[in-house]
């Protein structure tokens, strides 16, 4: 009985106010598909830092078999390596470094690429570099390090990583605050849309609810029927944010920019579900929050 | 049942109060009529019982109990005790009289079976029987405030409390719906009317209390609607 009671009173408040609980999901909806990107976007740049490094590295590529750099003849010699380290130490740009065998290169790559494109690689231990990793002091003093590096025999090249990163950081940066800066006005106006459709439910239903005060029915059993109307708009719009999400990993992500940029490892279904977890805690609490303080204004329980 | 003890209520931005240091006994069984020119606190006084205000100052006891102490999430136990009918009946306009009473044990959580013995059973006994299925505007004045009464009742509280019950209906009528309370009242509960009408008062001749500017200036076992040497 009683819980026939709340669903009848859902399913009727559900049906009443239909355009402000469709305001509602919909604001939720974009605004929890906003908040899902820039999660999204921020896996993003962990993923490519983790595999390039942050902005205050440089990488020095020592020589193997296949390279084709002048300082190159062969594989890279112990003497050579020390000598590239010693001048690496001395240097007082450098605040940090560690090296890279082929092994952990072979390794980090085969980790930080899905299976399927790794396995297209041709790549094999024996095929990578041993590196140098070195973080710098300042990463605007980066020159005098590179120039002592760069011509040393047994380096094959030498990777700035501000040179290739800082664009794409900033871009994926931008996208970032740009999603949730958006989000959060569209957050605020969700907040508002909900308030307004609990006064016009209580304003509704004010006759019933007055009655059930008099005769003795409790503040829960009052509000539980707001309480559920909240939980249902946020879960339909978590849902449609869930399938939104779903649909750029799967369009944007995996059949778009992974073809077409192979460079750069790609966010896969374990940042979609952390990002979806957040999504699907955040839209409950937009409603439900508002809701709770609502329900003790307007209906006094 | 009821016990006022030096109750004062003032409404907050009102010069004066509404009531002032009423101390008023009503026993178990009672019928009490209020009575008064308007604005002179008879709905405060009730409402007090309800607990929708907490008194200025005072206590303010009901079955033993100092309700203006009680928690906010007890005082639907205290209304769940406690009958209210009013001068414009309240009822649901969408619900048949049959919804309309069950309503009042659906919300409080009766079982099922019980609402279903309940509910005719109350319906008769204020005299709609057969009429369970009209909606409230297909139903005179009186047979509404019928509804209202057995709404009130269907959970056979302990006290009643009626608001100027009979203040939209004809004399007749309302005869009819003084009749209802009294057999109400005969049934133990104790009932509380709020009423201008002098006439009904004079022929019940039931206890009195009379109000004067938030002020108990009579209380009359026996008594009638105006001052009696
Ligand atoms: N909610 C309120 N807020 C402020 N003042 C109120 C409120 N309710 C009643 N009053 C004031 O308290 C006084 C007593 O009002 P009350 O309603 O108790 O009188 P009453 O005897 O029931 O009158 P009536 O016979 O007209 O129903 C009046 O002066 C009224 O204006
Ligand atoms: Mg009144």
């Amino acid at each position: 009985m009683q819980l026939r009671y709340v669903l009848s009173e859902l399913r009727q408040g559900l049906r009443r106010n239909l355009s402000m609980h469709l305001a509602v999901i919909l604001t939720l909806f974009v605004s929890l598909t906003l908040v899902g990107l820039g999660l999204l976007l921020n896996s993003q740049a962990q993923r490519a830092e983790e595999h390039w490094g942050s902005q205050l590295q440089i990488t020095v590529f020592l020589c193997n078999e296949t390279a084709t750099s002048p300082n190159c003849t062969g594989e890279v010699t112990p003497a050579q390596k020390d000598a590239i380290i010693n001048v690496v130490q001395e240097n007082p740009e450098v605040a940090d470094f560690h090296t890279e065998s082929k092994k952990e290169a072979f390794e980090k790559t085969k980790e930080l690429f899905s299976e399927e494109y790794f396995a297209r690689l041709p790549t094999s231990p024996s095929s990578m570099k041993e590196s140098v990793w070195i973080e710098l002091e300042n990463a605007e003093r980066y020159q005098g390090i590179r120039s002592a590096v760069e011509g040393l025999d047994g380096v094959s090249n030498v990777r700035d990583q501000r040179a290739v990163l800082k664009p794409i950081y900033a871009a994926i940066d931008a996208l970032k605050f740009g999603a949730i800066g958006i989000a959060a006005f569209l957050i605020f106006a969700a907040l508002l849309l909900v308030a307004n459709t609990i006064r016009l439910a209580a304003f509704a239903r004010r006759r019933e609810i007055g009655i059930m005060r008099l005769v003795g029915a409790s503040s829960l059993y009052i509000s539980l029927p707001f309480l559920l109307e909240a939980l249902v708009t946020a879960l339909v719009g978590v849902v449609l944010a869930g399938g939104a999400l779903a649909a750029f990993m799967y369009f944007g992500v995996a059949e778009g920019m992974q073809g077409q940029i192979n460079f750069m490892p790609w966010i896969g279904l374990p940042e979609y579900l952390a990002a979806l977890g957040a999504v699907a805690l955040l839209g409950p609490l937009l409603t439900i929050f508002p809701t709770l303080v609502l329900t003790r204004k307007y209906l006094k329980v | 049942m009821i016990r006022f003890e030096k109750v004062t209520k003032a409404y907050p931005g009102q010069a004066r109060s509404a009531l002032e240091q009423v101390s008023v006994d009503v026993e178990k069984g009672e019928f009490v009529f209020l009575v008064g020119a308007s604005g002179s606190g008879k709905s405060t006084f009730l409402r007090l019982i309800l607990r929708e205000y907490r008194p200025s100052s005072g206590r303010v006891y009901v079955a033993g109990k100092e309700i203006n102490r009680l928690a906010g999430w007890k005082v639907p136990r205290l209304r769940r005790q406690i009958g209210t009918v009013f001068q414009d009946f309240r009822l649901l306009q969408n619900k048949t009289v049959t919804e309309n009473v069950a309503f009042a044990l659906q919300v409080i959580g009766k079982p099922k079976a019980q609402v279903e013995s309940l509910v005719p059973e109350t319906l008769e006994m204020v005299g709609l029987e057969g009429k369970g299925d009209r909606l409230p505007d297909e139903l005179s004045g009186g047979e509404q405030q019928r509804v209202a009464i057995a709404r009130a009742f269907v959970n056979r509280p302990m006290i009643l409390i009626a608001d100027e019950p009979t203040g939209n209906l004809d004399p007749n009528t309302s005869v009819g719906i003084m009749k209802l309370l009294d057999r109400i009242n005969r049934t133990g509960t104790t009932v509380l009317m709020a009423t201008h009408d002098a006439g009904i008062v004079d022929q019940m001749r039931k206890r009195v209390i009379e109000l004067e500017d938030g002020h108990v200036v009579r209380d009359q076992a026996r008594g009638i609607y105006g001052y009696q040497n």
